[in-house]
């Protein structure tokens, strides 16, 4: 363990940020979205004409929706522009071979990782990885025993092919429909690449499931998508961990995020995203929560120039739960306009909503959730608690809760808090021998555990450190 | 914007309105302007979260119950001799300088539709005046609305090191075919160093909507603190709002109302800090029973120079029925870090163990929950001041409870 933090400490993490592949890409769809980009995309993938015609209606919603401008305090999207995004970069791997080990990836994709500062020991230890690079994911690893309990963890473009009857039913129909918002349309048109997880009934991947995600192509977005089906009585966790170098053109990045948690299934979903700051991250995640089925989201938002993500839950089962941790960290001109969203639908379901966020340096961090608990929902219980820390004048820090309670035997409470970092404290671990900025880090630290402690042990590292990036030399 | 006021209301009706109050030549253009911006106005704001508006005031009809020129109240507006209280136009006569300076100054006649169209047709109001150093209590304002409409406009200057309470009541008298609309707007503004205390207490009868934006600006060292208590009115939208303009400014918003059938409550309790050392307190307590609703907004905005801010918001809200509704959005927004802020938002039923505990003690169920409900709202009584206000707002919960 040691040894892997000294790992991280000695990759000079700036560079880590600043380094940038040169390109090398099979096909490049051209610049903007036009039916003929989406045929282009379903074509090279080989996709079934159910997909296509998906694509195609999405395609179709996004051209007629609004972008989202009147959101009260929303972060400003009006540099985003869509067409100047290529929405389709296929690395040149011939993934279709498949690379079945680490050493089979080409040379200069190993070496992304290694600059992500994901430490080979780690690595070895991961029970699978699946990474995209460009859009496509180019390596998979799987145990043997996953496979022999039927537990599929592949690429989506490999999924739809392989599990098409499964894709078919469960893809942006029930959970998240392109009709959702103006960026899942979009992204159901151009999609491409991202992981599929389905764990069969009764099973626990002990391991957890993992898929690194990383632009490298300037001017690209990245539109993948997750799908993640726990069956009955099952537990899964997936991670995913984003970072990206900085370009100077603006990315976006509109994934999707898709669950289905079966009845008494339990689902965790972790991620800690860290785009460029350059990037417009731009997220739908849902998940649908059965009979007695458990969610977890798990989300750090740290980089990006803005944000708006609400990974939401519908628990639709009876005594379904939902607990939400978020962290969000905003430094100089980022905006993180983070939340929550859940809906109970069903009696004695629960859920929990804690919320971090640290603003920094002109940043701004806000706070966004809705909490709904519909009429018949009885028993149901939520409880919010969103604090947030601020360091200096210039940032500002938001909370805009929303709940609609249209259920009288419910126990509903919201509770939020801001502050700045107590100069008690700072007094205290200095008299203890800590300078100013190592006892601001540690409050820091400390403030942020109950997100960290959720993690496994490098991602946790890596949170650690890169709040330590985000806050070295800036403060005093 | 879909409201056709003006098929009932025209340049023609302000004149008349402005002449038969001898009004000077500065309020009848204030008027017009205000009649003439509507076309361009939304209505007040309200929440909206995804597939829903929270308050629907594009579907009241208000060509069926704006009648400006056939407005009749009865009203006492009394004080003691050292303060000013007067009837609006009296005052427009005796401290035109005054009014003209002051009207306006705090809530801006034109900042929404439903302002603008007070501003152009409010026929009755009162101006309460309080020199530099005086000390004034009991300052009544009982408004009776007799007619299908009535537009009201209150006006409270105190001058520096001077204090005032005042007691607002609203009620509807005799009986009007039909629905009915009440429009009230209060500006308050407090000189360095004075201490305001605004109580109202809505009691409308159930087929009047009532639209009520309450404004205070706080100077230095000023106090402005509001209760404001909802009982009666079919659909309320009420904003009650503190700007904290001078160094350690502070104010407090204490909020009741009690709904029941189908009534529609649209409470809004806002503060800006924009000063430094200032201080708000945000409280407020609802009770729903039958299908009515609540719609709570609490906004606490800290501007880049409130060094030193101290802002706290609380809302509880208790659900007597199972067809009522309760929504909230307590807001934070923080531009200045040096700050101290806190808001919380509960929603629930009355506790079961209560229950249990009181009907063990010889109880009967109903009547045990009557008491938890009057128990449940002397958390904010105990924060109204004025023991006149509390008794009345007392006995308007108990008059309500469940037989």
């Amino acid at each position: 363990m040691s040894s892997d933090q000294d790992h991280l400490k000695e990759t000079d993490t700036e560079k880590r940020f600043e380094f940038k592949k040169e390109e090398s890409a099979a096909v490049t769809s051209d610049k903007g979205l036009t039916e003929e980009v989406v045929r282009m995309i379903s074509d090279d993938k080989d996709e079934p004409e159910w997909m296509l015609e998906r694509r195609l209606r999405a395609l179709k919603q996004y051209q007629q929706m609004p972008m989202p401008t009147d959101w009260p305090g929303q972060p400003d999207l009006s540099e985003l522009d869509v067409e100047e995004i290529v929405p389709y970069i296929r690395p040149d791997v011939d993934k279709r071979e498949g690379a079945d080990s680490w050493d089979d990836l080409p040379e200069d994709i190993q070496d992304t990782f290694e600059k992500l500062g994901i430490p080979e020991a780690e690595r070895k230890a991961l029970s699978g990885v699946g990474a995209q690079y460009e859009s496509e994911v180019v390596y998979q690893n799987m145990q043997e025993q996953w496979e022999e309990k039927g537990v599929v963890f592949c690429n989506m473009d490999e999924a739809v092919q392989e599990h098409e009857e499964l894709v078919k039913e469960h893809f942006m129909t029930k959970c998240v429909p392109p009709s959702d918002n103006k960026f899942a349309a979009l992204h159901g048109a151009v999609w491409s690449g991202g992981s599929f997880v389905y764990v069969p009934e009764g099973v626990t991947v002990e391991m957890p499931v993992q898929a690194y995600f990383r632009m490298n192509s300037e001017g690209m977005g990245q539109f993948e998508h997750t799908l993640i089906i726990a069956e009955e009585g099952s537990e899964v966790h997936y991670i995913e961990g984003c970072s990206a170098p900085k370009y100077g053109t603006h990315n976006l990045h509109a994934g999707g995020v898709e669950v289905f948690v079966g009845e008494d299934a339990h689902v965790q979903y972790s991620t800690v995203q860290n785009w460029s700051k350059n990037t417009f991250n731009l997220n739908t995640k849902r998940a649908i929560a059965e009979k007695g089925g458990t969610m977890e989201w798990v989300s750090g938002s740290m980089g990006s120039k803005a944000t708006m993500l609400y990974p939401s839950t519908i628990l639709k089962g009876r005594g379904a739960t939902d607990n939400h941790i978020t962290i969000a960290f905003a430094g100089e001109g980022q905006d993180i306009d983070t939340g929550a969203k859940v809906y109970h639908n069903a009696p004695n379901t629960k859920s929990t909503i804690e919320s971090k966020s640290i603003a920094k340096d002109g940043g701004r961090t806000n706070y966004r959730g809705l909490v709904q608990i519909a009429d018949g929902a009885e028993g149901s219980s939520t409880a919010v608690e969103c604090d947030a820390l601020m360091f200096d004048n210039e940032s500002t820090s938001d909370t805009m809760p929303y709940m609609e309670i249209q259920e009288s035997k419910v126990d509903v409470a919201h509770e939020a808090t801001v502050g700045k970092i107590g100069d008690e404290d700072v007094f205290y671990l200095q008299s203890r021998g800590l300078d100013d900025d190592d006892a601001k880090q540690m409050i820091v630290s400390g403030f942020i555990e109950p997100i960290t402690e959720e993690l496994p042990i490098e991602y946790a590292v890596e949170l650690n450190r890169l709040i330590e990036l985000e806050m070295e030399g800036s403060l005093g | 914007m879909s409201t056709q006021v003006h098929a009932t209301i025209d340049e023609g009706t302000v004149r008349e309105l402005s002449d038969s109050l001898d009004e000077p030549e500065w309020l009848l253009e204030t008027r017009l302007s205000a009649l003439e911006a509507l076309d361009g106005l939304d209505m007040p704001s309200v929440i909206r979260t995804p597939g829903r508006e929270w308050t629907n005031l594009h579907d009241l009809d208000f060509e069926g119950f704006v009648d400006p020129l056939n407005a009749a109240e009865d009203k006492d507006q009394v004080g003691p001799d050292e303060v000013e209280v007067l009837p609006f136009a009296e005052a427009v006569d005796e401290h035109e300088d005054l009014v003209r300076e002051q009207f306006g100054s705090v809530v801006d006649p034109e900042e929404d539709y439903l302002t603008a169209l007070s501003t152009a047709l409010f026929s009755t109001g009162t101006v309460v005046y309080v020199p530099e150093g005086v000390d004034a209590e009991d300052v009544t304002v009982r408004t009776e609305m007799n007619s299908q409409s009535l537009f009201n406009y209150t006006l409270v200057v105190t001058e520096e090191s001077s204090s005032v309470t005042i007691l607002e009541r609203q009620s509807t008298g005799d009986d009007v075919s039909g629905e009915r609309y009440y429009s009230g707007i209060v500006e308050v503004a407090a000189a360095e160093n004075s201490h305001v205390q605004y109580g109202s207490l809505q009691n409308l009868s159930e087929e009047t909507y009532n639209y009520t934006l309450k404004r205070g600006h706080a100077d230095t060292y000023a106090t402005i603190n509001w209760i404001e208590g909802n009982i009666g009115s079919r659909l309320t939208k009420s904003s009650v709002e503190t700007y904290l303009q001078g160094d350690s400014s502070e104010s407090q918003i204490v909020g009741a109302f009690f709904g029941h059938e189908d009534q529609h409550f649209d409470v809004n309790a806002r503060v800006w800090h924009e000063a430094e050392h200032t201080t708000a307190d945000l409280v407020t307590r609802g009770v729903l029973d039958d299908e009515a609703r609540s719609v709570y907004e609490g906004v606490q905005d800290v501007g880049s120079g409130a060094w030193d801010t101290n802002s706290y918001q609380r809302e509880n809200t208790l659900m007597l029925s199972d067809e009522s509704e309760a929504d909230a959005s307590p807001k934070l927004i923080i531009n200045n870090h040096d700050t101290e802020a806190s808001h919380s938002a509960t929603v629930g039923q009355v506790d079961e163990e209560d229950l249990f505990y009181m009907e063990t003690r010889g109880t009967d169920p109903q009547t045990a929950e009557n008491m938890l409900v009057e128990g449940f709202f002397v958390p904010v009584l105990e924060e109204v001041a004025v023991d006149e206000l509390r008794d009345d707002l007392q006995e308007l919960v108990a008059a309500r409870l469940r037989e």
